[in-house]
């Protein structure tokens, strides 16, 4: 049991690090994408000078910020779902139905990750980006094209640490399950809402 | 084979799974079991291709303009200004409630924004001139509804793009059925005041009084014509009109009302971002769902089924109606609209129903359902500010849930309500 309260409480320390620095990266992209908006409109209609990028800069930082945040809010419970069920249920067996579940959702990201980083070193991320340029040299004398796996690499990694969290999670039935729920680091209220 | 794919959705749904990975793993699981696995990659390529949308980055940004309207307090100016016009009704603080939540679905188009923000500063307010608890609290919930249906709109931008219908048009539908809500809602303060023994009328506010309120209101209540003028004069799209809400409510809460601090964004920003996640991943699934749902020729099985039970679109209305109020129950109105939509939609379509007519029904109905036990968003959200139990305001509820679902019946049967601002405007002919 020590062995799997230390597991879990690594990494749920691990976790809660890289969540943090994924929630500030992601809440500087949120700031970034409405400047960014707002530039391409100030440039419109002020200046005359329709920019090319911005859309597209506000769209690689939109699928960052999922990547990112998502994360943390499905640590916090925060995906919808129906717990009905499992409300009803004797507490034993809902957590056995909560672990069966987490290992399908395990499943779902597993599979995806491998899919998403075939995608990204395929074919499909060897693509140039239409509009995004960054230096390759000191002198800013060099510049290439964003490739296509840099947005397409959002995804991977929030299912990397959606898989890192699930992990986590899992863990944390286990030891539910052996009545060792007040052993184990706290982690903080649901995230309430959605578009409604 | 794939057409039993919804039927495991539902069930794992019902599981207690996350709706996003029962979006991919119930079509999956049957893609595996018929040997179709080149269509799984498929499958999860268009989660990726269905979150990178630039129409979709409204969403974020009509997030970030709430939070940040909430924390400027300019619901305060709101509720000063419901007070000066409303006020000296019968049973004000209750009309006062409702004006307020009419005002704020002008800035933030949600419904726990709605109740967080007026909630805590209404319920107590009303307490202390006599209300009950209970009640205060079932206004403030149900005259919450009223956020996602008057313009801007997070789940009419989610239905918007998982259906390809003008966000514009789904936002001037939206403002008539809006008003009428609001409106029922005060009418059953009117004839609810006696059996709640509600305070008496008291005096009205002088000319100078109200202009005084109006003035302090002005900068807020700009925004929503700033929002649809922008749109509907071809200055913005969308998103950008809502990039520019953000920076708008961020000028007036830093510069005018001078309520914002520096300190308060990264909270503000991490709130609307976290939140934007969920709903951006959620709206991505879909979009491979319905991808899924196309191949498997499941809404034309649906379709065949639900005519089989009338062939009076109207019949099949007043159906589609008690289906969603019970999927309300159950469900958020976002993912309820980004399941159902794709699967209904085409089918009253073939009807002949008016597509922005049925994206406001589907809309009003499942926004309604917020407010429906046991899975009402808003309850749940109502019970945390008021520290009553979700039963309780629940029950208080339930007149003023009688008057939404007339509503409701009357979106249904009189398309004209929903139809008559974005026809005017040229978006439906």
């Amino acid at each position: 049991m020590g062995a799997l309260l230390s597991l879990t409480n690594g990494l749920g320390t691990i976790n809660a690090t890289l969540l943090t620095l994924g929630r500030r990266l992601g809440a500087s992209m949120v700031a970034a994408m409405v400047i960014i908006i707002l530039l391409q409109v100030f440039y419109r209609y002020v200046l005359g000078n329709a920019l090319a990028w911005p859309e597209e800069a506000a769209r690689f930082l939109m699928l960052w910020m999922t990547g990112l945040m998502a994360p943390t809010a499905f640590r916090r419970g925060g995906f919808v779902s129906i717990e009905m069920l499992t409300r009803l249920l004797p507490s034993a067996i809902s957590a056995l139905l909560s672990l069966a579940l987490l290992g399908l959702s395990l499943t779902v990201m597993i599979v995806g990750v491998q899919i998403g980083w075939s995608e990204v070193t395929g074919l499909g991320g060897r693509f140039a980006s239409d509009s995004l340029h960054v230096p390759i040299s000191f002198d800013l004398s060099t510049w290439i094209k964003v490739p296509k796996s840099w947005m397409m690499a959002s995804l991977v990694v929030g299912l990397a640490l959606l898989i890192s969290v699930c992990i986590e999670l899992i863990l944390r039935s286990l030891v539910t399950l052996a009545g060792q729920t007040h052993r184990l680091i706290e982690i903080p209220g649901s995230v309430i809402g959605g578009a409604e | 084979m794939l057409s039993f794919f919804l039927p495991l959705f539902l069930v794992l749904l019902l599981a207690g799974l996350p709706v996003f990975f029962g979006l991919i793993a119930a079509p999956a699981i049957l893609l595996w079991l018929n040997g179709q696995e080149r269509d799984i990659v498929l499958l999860y390529r268009n989660v990726y291709n269905g979150m990178d949308s630039f129409p979709l980055m409204a969403i974020p940004f009509f997030m970030l303009a709430g939070e940040v309207m909430n924390r400027s307090n300019i619901t305060l100016r709101l509720v000063e200004f419901s007070q000066a016009m409303m006020g000296h009704l019968r049973g004000g603080l209750a009309h006062v409630n409702v004006l307020s939540s009419m005002l704020f679905a002008g800035l933030s188009g949600s419904a726990v924004a709605d109740v967080s923000a007026l909630g805590s500063m209404l319920i107590p307010a009303m307490e202390k001139q006599g209300y009950t608890r209970s009640f205060a609290a079932a206004i403030t919930a149900a005259s919450s509804i009223i956020g996602p249906i008057i313009p801007p709109s997070g789940i009419m931008i989610i239905y918007a793009y998982v259906m390809g219908e003008s966000v514009a048009a789904l936002f001037l539908a939206g403002i008539v059925p809006g008003i009428i809500m609001g409106g029922g809602l005060m009418l059953a303060i009117h004839f609810l005041a006696d059996k709640y023994n509600l305070p008496a009328r008291t005096n009205r506010a002088t000319w100078g009084e109200r202009g005084q309120a109006s003035l302090k209101a002005v900068w807020p209540l700009l925004t929503p014509v700033i929002i649809l003028g922008g749109i509907l004069g071809g200055i913005f799209t969308p998103t950008e009109a809502a990039a520019v809400a953000v920076g708008y409510s961020t000028l007036i809460g830093f510069f005018v009302l001078r309520t914002l601090k520096l300190a308060d964004m990264p909270e503000v920003l991490t709130n609307a971002g976290m939140t934007s996640a969920v709903v951006l991943l959620l709206v991505g699934a879909a979009m491979a769902f319905k991808t899924v749902a196309s191949l498997s020729h499941t809404p034309e099985l649906l379709a065949a089924i639900i005519l089989g039970l009338s062939d009076n679109p109207l019949v099949l209305l007043f159906l589609i109606n008690l289906l969603l109020f019970i999927v309300g129950m159950f469900l958020d109105a976002g993912p309820a609209i980004i399941i159902l939509g794709p699967i209904l939609g085409p089918i009253f379509a073939s009807l002949g129903v008016d597509s922005v007519h049925f994206a406001i029904i589907m809309a009003v109905n499942l926004t309604v359902g917020l407010l429906t036990p046991p899975m009402g968003l808003v309850l749940f959200v109502t019970s945390s500010v008021s520290g009553l139990r979700v039963e309780t305001i629940a029950r208080a509820t339930l007149p003023f849930l009688a008057v939404e679902v007339f509503v409701i019946f009357l979106i249904t049967f009189v398309p004209a309500i929903s139809l008559t601002v974005p026809r005017f405007f040229g978006f439906v002919h």
